[in-house]
């Protein structure tokens, strides 16, 4: 938990300075998370008082945006200038945040950063941070506790280019998980992130903060990682209790809705971007059941920043981005650490 | 139990109805684990004799059913897929038709329509009643021989007469024939599929089941244990795994003109149109976990959904939704394992022997 270090951090300079020393001491271990991509720095900032927080990814140099936006009940910003035939075609950043709609305030403190510290000619003006907020008032009391501007600005302020923290932290440190028979038998998740590399230098990154209605599942072996819990603290399998009929499912919502981003070092067009989305979405599917649902929010950002010249095969960047994305969800759930009261996997290993 | 692998070839209608007739009483006693088993849905196929391609209708009976469709592939062949959208007017639809032959295919939902209206089946404008056909086609024009042989509007007419609520027949047949996927392995490595039904039915009475002819440039896996059912070939007549391929960086890119799965849920609940829509978005999952990859830009995967609305029960549209993801998995894994192969296109059963 380096975050504190950098809270209320304004100064550019003590920032790269930090992290510069940070980046020495973990050069040895190769970076396997979204910054590993040049250009793509991420900062958390969490909140005092209550599990929630906020998340900011930056691209310093700009990134080609679009978006999917496929679950029933979202919290978004800006959405509307990824759509194709909107003239906007590069965006600085991406805010995602905990605290349902009044979360989307942390886009506010991020565009204020970067309108402060980044370099006129190598932003937009005004910046522009689109945003998704996941629900998670009812985690931890005090739903009055809320990411704001400040914690979005904290974020920024904390970026870099270190391995990105996973786990309970920013976006995802109110996540849950297994809400299919209500809140009772949740699991605690958080926020994952990881990249793929192919040896021609192609890179496709993932970040994510997985507050699910449903369970949480390992594509690869189809095995649930975390979800309902059974009364004896077992996994229950949200698709068992959905083909038995036990799925009786209250539309609960205000408790549920995952919101992550792709990168990729690819130079794409604004439709091609719009085609990564849709894909990446398809890692929300695989590694999460039910999905989509009318109680979750699930939106997926994808960006370009187009520092790698190789020839684009959009459909081969899409596959990666749900491969990356599902692989992201699994360490958001594998990553947690219990919180108010609701365990985590690594708590019920225990 | 299912008995469908007898009518996979039938060349002709009638053929084929005679050999249904016999199926269906030998079945009588088992359940039906199709599609069909949605009250207020019948199902026909026509599959042409000179190249395996075909088209497939499901009808929608009495004044039809509430529609929604998801279309996310990058490379579709939709037909009435506006009138779908929840803003717009119209709410029910008479039938859809899948079908192979690309873009010339959807000539098989005129054929449907044109039965349709025989039936006097269609939304009433008074001066006539105009059959709302909702259509999707698949791209298997390089599959088993001449690619001028392709469903017509006689194969989509034929399918709407064959129509029943049978058993759906899977594998290789109607919008199925000519399917193939795992093309993520460069040419001669693709696998022959097809088409698959699935049902799930609730204790409570919901019933949600699905029907789809999987054309993908993907593999076929089952999301319950992440194995490939039918996918890229290895030299050793292995599944070579198109997500190794993938993360290897050696995947041949997909050509458009070779893909496309489309699929139907149904659901005898009572769903707005809007619900509806959902429904068909939440199926599209099913695509998602069962072909990997999907959705790609040389695919034109397109999911309609219908709501008989024949069960009075109260059903919740993310439970809904939910089970059209699993049974439209189900359904897919199906395609792959009831195909039969053809000369130079093996199935999945073909390898195993």
């Amino acid at each position: 938990m380096i975050d504190g270090l950098f809270a209320g951090t304004k100064s550019v300079i003590a920032v790269a300075t930090i992290a510069s020393a940070l980046n020495a001491a973990a050069q040895t271990i190769p970076n396997t998370t979204l910054t590993a991509i040049r250009g793509v720095t991420v900062g958390h900032a969490t909140m005092p008082g209550r599990p929630t927080g906020c998340t900011a990814i930056l691209v310093a140099s700009g990134a080609v945006a679009a978006v999917a936006q496929r679950g029933a009940a979202p919290a978004t910003r800006d959405t509307a200038l990824l759509r194709i035939g909107s003239p906007i075609d590069r965006v600085d950043g991406i805010s995602l945040a905990g605290g349902s709609a009044f979360g989307l305030d942390a886009a506010s403190g991020v565009v204020h950063w970067i309108d402060e510290h980044v370099v006129g000619d190598r932003r937009s003006l005004p910046p522009i941070v689109p945003g998704a907020a996941l629900i998670d008032l009812w985690v931890g009391g005090k739903p009055q506790i809320r990411p704001d501007a400040d914690c979005g600005y904290r974020a920024a302020g904390a970026a870099s280019s270190r391995p990105v923290e996973e786990g309970s932290v920013g976006a995802g440190a109110g996540a849950t998980v297994g809400k299919m028979r209500g809140r009772d038998g949740a699991m605690k998740a958080g926020i994952g992130s990881t990249v793929i590399e192919l040896p021609d230098g192609l890179q496709v990154g993932a970040i994510v903060a997985v507050n699910a209605l449903g369970d949480v599942i390992d594509p690869r072996s189809g095995r649930v990682v975390a979800g309902i819990r059974n009364a004896d603290g077992s996994l229950a399998d949200a698709r068992k209790l959905l083909r038995s009929g036990e799925g009786s499912m209250p539309a609960r919502a205000g408790e549920n809705t995952t919101i992550g981003v792709i990168v990729t070092n690819a130079r794409l067009t604004k439709t091609e971007a719009a085609r990564v989305a849709t894909m990446a979405d398809d890692g929300y599917a695989r590694a999460i059941v039910p999905i989509h649902t009318t109680a979750d929010g699930d939106t997926v950002f994808a960006l370009a920043t187009g520092t790698w010249d190789g020839a684009v095969d959009v459909t081969r960047i899409g596959a990666l981005a749900a491969d990356a994305m599902s692989d992201a969800i699994v360490r958001a759930a594998t990553q947690a650490t219990g919180a108010a009261g609701i365990p985590a996997v690594r708590d019920l290993r225990k | 139990m299912r008995t469908k692998a007898a009518l996979a070839t039938s060349p002709t209608l009638i053929a084929g109805l005679s050999l249904i007739v016999i199926g269906v009483s030998a079945l009588e006693s088992a359940t039906n684990d199709t599609i069909t088993a949605v009250d207020g849905i019948s199902v026909g196929h026509f599959t042409l004799g000179e190249r395996p391609t075909g088209c497939t209708v499901i009808v929608a009976d009495g004044d039809g059913a509430v529609g929604g469709v998801s279309q996310r592939g990058g490379a579709p062949g939709t037909r009435e897929t506006d009138l779908l959208d929840p803003l717009n007017m119209v709410e029910k639809v008479n039938a859809i038709v899948l079908a192979g032959g690309s873009a010339f295919g959807l000539d098989a939902a005129s054929g449907a329509v044109k039965w349709l209206e025989e039936h006097n089946m269609g939304y009433d404008v008074r001066i006539a009643k105009v059959p709302i056909v909702p259509a999707a086609i698949l791209f298997d024009l390089p599959v088993g021989g001449n690619p001028k042989i392709r469903p017509t509007a006689d194969c989509g007419y034929r399918a709407a007469q064959a129509a029943s609520t049978n058993p759906v027949p899977e594998g290789s047949v109607g919008a199925g024939a000519g399917a193939t996927v795992g093309k993520l392995g460069g040419p001669g490595k693709a696998i022959k599929s097809g088409l698959g039904s699935a049902a799930l039915r609730m204790p409570n009475g919901l019933i949600v089941a699905a029907i789809v002819a999987v054309n993908a440039v993907g593999d076929i896996i089952d999301p319950s244990t992440g194995r490939v059912v039918a996918g890229v070939r290895a030299d050793d007549g292995s599944f070579a795994d198109a997500r190794k391929i993938l993360r290897s960086g050696a995947l041949a890119r997909p050509r458009a003109g070779e893909n496309t799965t489309i699929g139907v849920v149904a659901t005898n609940a009572k769903l707005t149109k809007a619900q509806a829509s959902r429904m068909a978005l939440m199926a599209d999952d099913g695509f998602a976990r069962a072909i990997v990859p999907s959705h790609t830009n040389g695919d034109g995967d397109t999911v309609f959904a219908l709501a008989t609305g024949r069960w009075s029960g109260d059903a919740d549209i993310t439970l809904v939704g939910a089970l059209a993801a699993e049974v439209m998995a189900d359904a897919i894994v199906r395609a792959g394992t009831q195909a039969t192969g053809i000369p130079g296109l093996p199935a999945a059963r073909d390898l195993k022997k």
